[in-house]
């Protein structure tokens, strides 16, 4: 269980005591981030346990390199990176895998689990919106989950990303363009 | 919200000039919204802990092979000192025969062990 009293701790305080060792301390970083680390390896992997072990091994990375965080950017900023770059190499793993040992196609190496949804509509949209992503290009597919699903602006995509703003630009479009194809058959 | 909405919205989500926030705060209403499992920071930390107690465990276990390796070497090298000082103490010298035990009266010796008179 985490500890309460670092509920309304400053971000860098609680850097400095995980750097101390401090288990609470690195909960508390886990408990404000897993939902955003969820968004972006669940968006991009699907719903499923594996896309769940990636999330805990962004958290263990960000652990090992704590130290060097030097503050200059938002410790969000940090996390997203880093669960991004995993992210894109689980993608590029399983790429390899199914193309040396199975016939599935792209998007089906991706998982879906239906959750429990309250109302069918609720269960239809995350649907549309799993296999919409799942549809995209990888390097279309993070740029969307930045924005769709993160709420990123363009510039902070092309910060978390490390690329150039009129990159992210044209990508995005080219992005929409690959969705409105995919939707139209869905 | 219809497939369609959904579907308009995830379009005008990659529009250049979107409100991104308010797209994704629309489309987590709908029920879209990614989260990991109950206890999955314990998880975490559970793994993360165990794993630093059991690099720890190896860098203790190097560090007492360490000692023992020191404590091994310097015995030794206290123990050839001594041998040396009581070679030269018995042999007078440090010559390839006192170190294999062998006086200069050698041949001699060697005869009378072998025919037995002493």
């Amino acid at each position: 269980m985490i500890n309460e009293s670092y509920k309304v701790t400053e971000e860098v305080e609680l850097v400095k005591a995980s750097l101390n060792g401090d288990k609470n301390a690195f909960g508390e970083i886990v408990n404000r981030y897993q939902k955003m680390v969820a968004r972006t390896v669940k968006g991009m992997l699907g719903d499923s346990v594996f896309a769940e072990d990636i999330g805990q091994e962004v958290f263990i990375n960000l652990y090992y390199s704590l130290s060097e965080f030097r503050g200059e950017a938002k410790l969000s900023t940090y996390i997203q990176k880093i669960a991004v770059n995993l992210t894109l190499n689980e993608i590029k793993r399983r790429k390899r895998f199914f193309s040396l040992f199975s016939q599935k196609a792209n998007n089906e190496m991706y998982e879906f689990e239906i959750a429990d949804y309250d109302t069918e509509e609720r269960k239809e949209a995350s649907e549309i919106v799993h296999k919409a992503l799942m549809g995209l290009d990888p390097k279309f597919r993070i740029i969307v989950t930045m924005r769709m699903l993160q709420g990123y602006t363009t510039k902070e995509t092309a910060e978390i990303l490390d690329l150039p703003l009129g990159t992210v630009l044209s990508r995005l479009s080219r992005a929409q363009e690959q969705l409105r194809n995919i939707l139209v058959k869905l | 919200m219809n497939k369609s909405e959904i579907k308009k919205l995830i379009i005008s989500s990659l529009n250049a000039d979107a409100d991104t926030v308010e797209v994704s705060g629309k489309l987590e209403k709908e029920g879209i919204s990614y989260n990991f499992s109950k206890n999955f920071s314990d998880r975490v930390l559970n793994k993360l802990f165990s794993a630093v107690l059991t690099v720890n465990r190896e860098v203790e276990f190097v560090k007492y092979m360490n000692f023992a390796f020191y404590r091994i070497a310097l015995t030794g090298v206290a123990a050839i000192i001594v041998l040396l000082i009581s070679i030269f103490l018995r042999e007078g010298s440090f010559s390839f025969n006192s170190f294999l035990g062998l006086s200069d009266n050698y041949d001699e010796s060697i005869v009378c062990l072998l025919t037995g008179n002493m």
